[in-house]
């Protein structure tokens, strides 16, 4: 059985990410309307929004937390071709134009893709700070904050081409002395009749990144990618967004080729393939131990999916919005006006209540 | 194992219907989700269709757990105990470690019990909602322990022979008790009156024959007015004389048999010979222990549930009656009474038959797991999973994703979490990268909560995640302008760049504010401050700047020389440092050594061109030094 407890997100249009920190506790949403908004858990299922503020001049489309270590850092792209790292300040008054009792600053602006920035993300935490940018024009930029203690110096130590508009990325969170730093790359381009998924890996040899591999077997445009947290296996799991959702397995070969080259080899075997939602899917999505995918897609779902006991993927929920609409709890303050004057924050306490359910029979076919 | 019909969640609201959703993580079983419409790069950058002034909402969707509700609490953490201990016994496999896992079931099921107890307490005391909780926890409970029951007598316990007729008796009177009260009211003299004008009386007589009482039965016999009548007075001697299978009897099967079928001969005739027929309810009973199908059909409708039926019907027909023969008898009673199977009961069958959709069937009892956690682990290490499934390998595979997913379950919950890793211990190979990833996402709200992380990954040998967890609350402590707090956190982090910055901090402060903060933690720190070149000129800066508060002039300078000669000193604190020695130098009391002092004018030499902010002070220093080194030495040249 499921519950849902509703915030209202308050962007004036839809939202175009929401991303959670480290420990669940804090939630960023950006939208269309250009801005990024903060909230806060202070209590059970109590949200009050800490701050607001417009980011970029264009929609933005994703929003990340990096990891703790750093602070309360995030970053956001937008349409409006930069990339921006910010950093939440405590004690100072917000500016005009803002609300909240948190106050964000932009650390950094990278203003060097010419054309729309399609996703952001942090690597890894052991790898320092570092952030990676994918662009539609094809190139993904690798930016890296020399020192932690200072998060307006940001270098770009690589730009990776991909012959293809680029429209997501996902760093391969596992990482031992077995695993060097490995980015997979998924394009949305729908004319060219090649792979659309690309796996690209750090040599330490020659100190730049090198693509290690191209899913020919995904020909359809990607609109997301993400590798699953590793629970101590030997091989990779990513999952791909595109027509259908898609569930890889990658896993390193040793062979004489592999060990000339310094660069590892991969098996690529597509362990699952599901077409529950019957048409584009858009977002794919691991919870923390990698054990559940959860994807949205154009039949207005989220679908979720495991792997059982003898390691092959089920679906296991649905969950599709309905029109009845519940009475909401939340209590509404007064909009800050366009002089910045100060508002008592928002805070909304949610009660959960149970989602309704309906049963379908199983009529699709299992991989 | 999957369900068959997969079921949609709705939620509940328009614009989710209208655009579409989509979700992303929260943490453990949350879910945040939020009406979502594809736009991308290469649409128009303008408003999207959905804006109307509809509010955007996103919702915490997440899977209901009944187990962290308080009420189980016990529950829960009790049978962490009882788990552990198993776990440590298969590991040790003492030589009656069979007898071991059936004393591990009994103590599951006096948990189970003791929870049911104290629902009924609290169900009583709820309204309203809560109520109707705690009823809904009651039924599922109930259901738990009556088929656990069962499956302890059929695959956990130790019968010789498989001859289960008295255990089944057992748990049949445990679940339907009414008859044993009501016997026990009739045979206690309270009530007035003959007993058998009483309405209830050949009921209960009969409803304790059914379960198998015979003894209770023959007391109430002998309650009735007509007790010393022959007819009675047979009866009892037939039930008196009735051969029951004991297992520790030591008497075989074949030999009971023999003997039970003598008497059921005798007493068949004695039934022929209407030698009952003045009370017919007697004559009930006795056509009753011979099996006779017609009398079975009358008494059915007083069993609530065919397994009522079923033990007493093969009590007085099939008495040694093997565990593994019990699955096409039960189908026999359920046909016979009709009954609509409903959850419980299809369980129960599943058992009897020794079906391992029973493992399906167990999971979809609704308590998040427990059961099917618990049972299956026991199941697990008494090789009974092994033979429902195809190898053992399989059946491993099976318990293990049983424990993880509770495990998980648990580790997800802000109090729970350290239960859920104890279980996840015992999950290998994944169950410690499950726990490195979960681990550090344990929201802390305070300091002792750190310190628990930090002692859980320590003690299993996960010090990057306690290095990390160090490093997250110094910078807490950072920006709540805690400094001395942040410092004890850098060092246990055992990050030399954050207690470098933060030894910068303090330094600065001294600078800007002439006060050392937090001094006593500096002397409580002391040897530990070797973490990073600028932490050990930070406490070497103390050091002197505490022998100089003590007035301890002399050691204070030559600490000072050393720290100026060190190669530790950041650019921005020469100027104060050099002042120090300007003071120092400009004493009465001649403080510094011919030796030192020249040291003290090589450091500054050959710092003095790249420290241009220093202009002010060289002149000063260098009339410092020379005054001193003359003074140093003319007393050197007097004295020695």
């Amino acid at each position: 059985m499921f519950e849902a407890a509703e915030i209202n997100a308050e962007h004036k249009d839809l939202i175009h990410d929401v991303a959670y920190d480290f420990y669940g506790n804090r939630m960023a949403t950006c939208s269309s309307d250009q801005y990024v908004k903060v909230w806060d858990q202070i209590g059970n299922e109590k949200w009050t929004l800490t701050s607001s503020w417009k980011a970029h001049s264009g929609s933005v489309w994703k929003v990340t937390w990096a990891h703790p270590e750093f602070g309360q850092v995030l970053a956001t792209c937008s349409f409006d071709r930069t990339a921006a790292v910010w950093e939440e300040i405590i004690g100072e008054t917000p500016g005009p134009g803002e609300r909240g009792t948190r106050h964000w600053v932009r650390r950094t602006n990278l203003v060097d893709s010419r054309t729309s920035v399609t996703d952001v993300k942090f690597g890894p935490k052991c790898l320092g700070l570092q952030l990676a940018t994918c662009s539609a024009d094809g190139i993904i930029r690798i930016y890296e904050a020399p020192d932690v203690m200072n998060l307006s110096q940001w270098t770009l130590q690589h730009e990776i081409t991909c012959k293809l508009s680029c429209s997501c990325l996902s760093w391969n969170p596992s990482l031992t002395n077995n695993h060097p730093q490995m980015i997979a790359v998924g394009s949305d381009d729908n004319t060219a009749q090649t792979g659309k998924v690309f796996i690209f890996e750090y040599s330490e040899n020659s100190r730049r990144w090198m693509k290690i591999e191209t899913i020919i077997t995904i020909m359809e445009p990607v609109h997301d990618i993400s590798f699953a947290p590793n629970l101590g296996r030997s091989y990779h799991i990513l999952a791909v967004a595109t027509k259908d959702v898609k569930i890889i397995n990658l896993t390193p070969i040793k062979d004489n080729s592999s060990i000339q080259s310094g660069l590892t080899k991969l098996d690529v075997q597509t362990v699952a393939q599901f077409t529950d939602h019957t048409c584009t899917v858009w977002r794919a999505s691991w919870n923390v131990t990698g054990t559940v995918l959860a994807t949205s897609g154009d039949d207005g779902c989220v679908r979720m999916f495991k792997m059982n006991y003898i390691n092959s993927w089920k679906p296991v929920t649905v969950l599709k919005g309905d029109g009845a609409v519940i009475p909401n709890d939340a209590h509404r303050g007064s909009i800050a006006s366009s002089t910045g004057v100060l508002t008592p924050p928002i805070t909304q306490t949610a009660r959960y209540i149970k989602l309704g359910s309906i049963s379908q029979p199983r009529d699709l076919p299992w991989h | 194992m999957e369900d068959e019909n997969l079921k949609t969640f709705l939620i509940p609201n328009d614009l989710c219907k209208s655009a579409g959703i989509a979700g992303t993580w929260m943490s453990g079983n949350k879910i945040g989700v939020f009406p979502y419409h594809n736009i991308n790069h290469s649409s128009k950058d303008a408003p999207s269709q959905y804006t109307k002034n509809v509010p955007s909402s996103v919702f915490h969707v997440k899977h209901e757990v009944v187990l962290f509700h308080p009420i189980l609490r016990r529950l829960v953490t009790e049978s962490m105990g009882i788990f552990l201990n198993l776990q440590t016994v298969v590991e040790n496999k003492p030589s009656d470690y069979k007898q071991h896992l059936q004393q591990f079931s009994v103590q599951y099921r006096s948990v189970i019990r003791a929870s049911l107890e104290n629902l009924r307490d609290e169900v009583l005391r709820a309204t309203g909602e809560e109520r109707e909780t705690l009823q809904n926890f009651i039924t599922i409970f109930y259901s738990v322990e009556c088929i656990w029951h069962l499956c302890e007598i059929l695959y956990i316990e130790n019968i010789p022979g498989h001859v289960v007729i008295k255990h089944l008796l057992e748990w049949v009177r445990f679940h339907f008790p009414k008859y044993e009260r009501k016997a026990a009211f009739l045979l206690s003299g309270e009530s007035i009156g003959s007993l058998e004008s009483r309405q209830d009386y050949w009921e209960t007589v009969i409803g304790c024959l059914l379960q198998g009482r015979v003894e209770v039965v023959r007391a109430l016999l002998s309650c009735h007015s007509a007790a010393n009548s022959t007819h009675f007075k047979l009866a009892d001697q037939i039930l008196k004389s009735m051969p029951t299978y004991g297992v520790y009897e030591g008497v075989s099967v074949q030999e009971f048999n023999l003997r039970w079928k003598h008497w059921l001969v005798d007493t068949q005739s004695k039934i022929d010979s209407k030698l009952f027929i003045s009370e017919k309810n007697l004559h009930l009973m006795m056509r009753l222990i011979v099996g006779e199908e017609m009398a079975w059909s009358e008494v059915q409708s007083q069993c609530e549930a065919w397994y009522e039926l079923l033990a007493a019907w093969l009590f007085y027909t099939e008495p040694t009656v093997k565990s593994f023969e019990l699955g096409a008898f039960a189908k026999r009673c359920i046909s016979r009474m009709g009954t609509r199977m409903h959850h419980l009961d299809r369980v129960l069958l599943a058992a009897m038959e020794g079906d391992v959709q029973i493992i399906k069937e167990i999971q979809h009892m609704t308590e998040n797991g427990w059961f099917v956690t618990h049972l299956m682990d026991l199941l697990y290490h008494c090789e009974q999973l092994e033979k429902w499934q195809t190898d053992k390998e399989d059946s491993l595979k099976l318990r293990h994703s049983f424990v993880f997913e509770y495990g998980n379950t648990l580790a997800g919950h802000k109090s729970l979490w350290q239960l859920g890793l104890n279980y996840l211990d015992h999950c290998f190979p994944d169950g410690l990268a499950a726990i490195e990833l979960l681990l550090p996402r344990v929201p802390i709200n305070d300091e002792s909560k750190a310190h628990r992380v930090i002692q859980e990954a320590q003690k299993r040998g996960l010090s990057h995640i306690a290095h990390s967890v160090a490093k997250i609350e110094g910078l807490k402590s950072l920006r709540n302008d805690r400094m001395g707090n942040a410092l004890v956190w850098a060092l246990r982090s055992q990050d030399s760049n954050f207690a470098s910055f933060l030894a910068d901090k303090f330094l600065k402060k001294y600078v800007d504010t002439g006060i050392l903060p937090n001094v006593d933690l500096l002397s409580y720190l002391g040897s530990c401050m070797m973490a990073s070149d600028r932490l050990i000129f930070l406490g070497k800066y103390y050091q002197f700047n505490k022998l100089h508060k003590d007035k301890s002039y002399r050691e204070a300078a030559k600490a000072l020389v050393s720290l100026i000669a060190s190669k530790f000193t950041p650019k921005f604190f020469w100027s104060t440092l050099l002042s120090e020695a300007l003071t120092l130098l400009e004493c009465d009391e001649l403080l510094l050594s011919s030796n030192d002092v020249f040291n003290l004018l090589n450091a500054v030499e050959e710092r003095l061109d790249c420290l241009c902010e220093l202009d002010e002070l060289e002149p000063l220093i260098r009339l410092g030094i020379a005054r001193n080194l003359s003074r140093a030495l003319t007393y050197e040249a007097q004295y020695t």
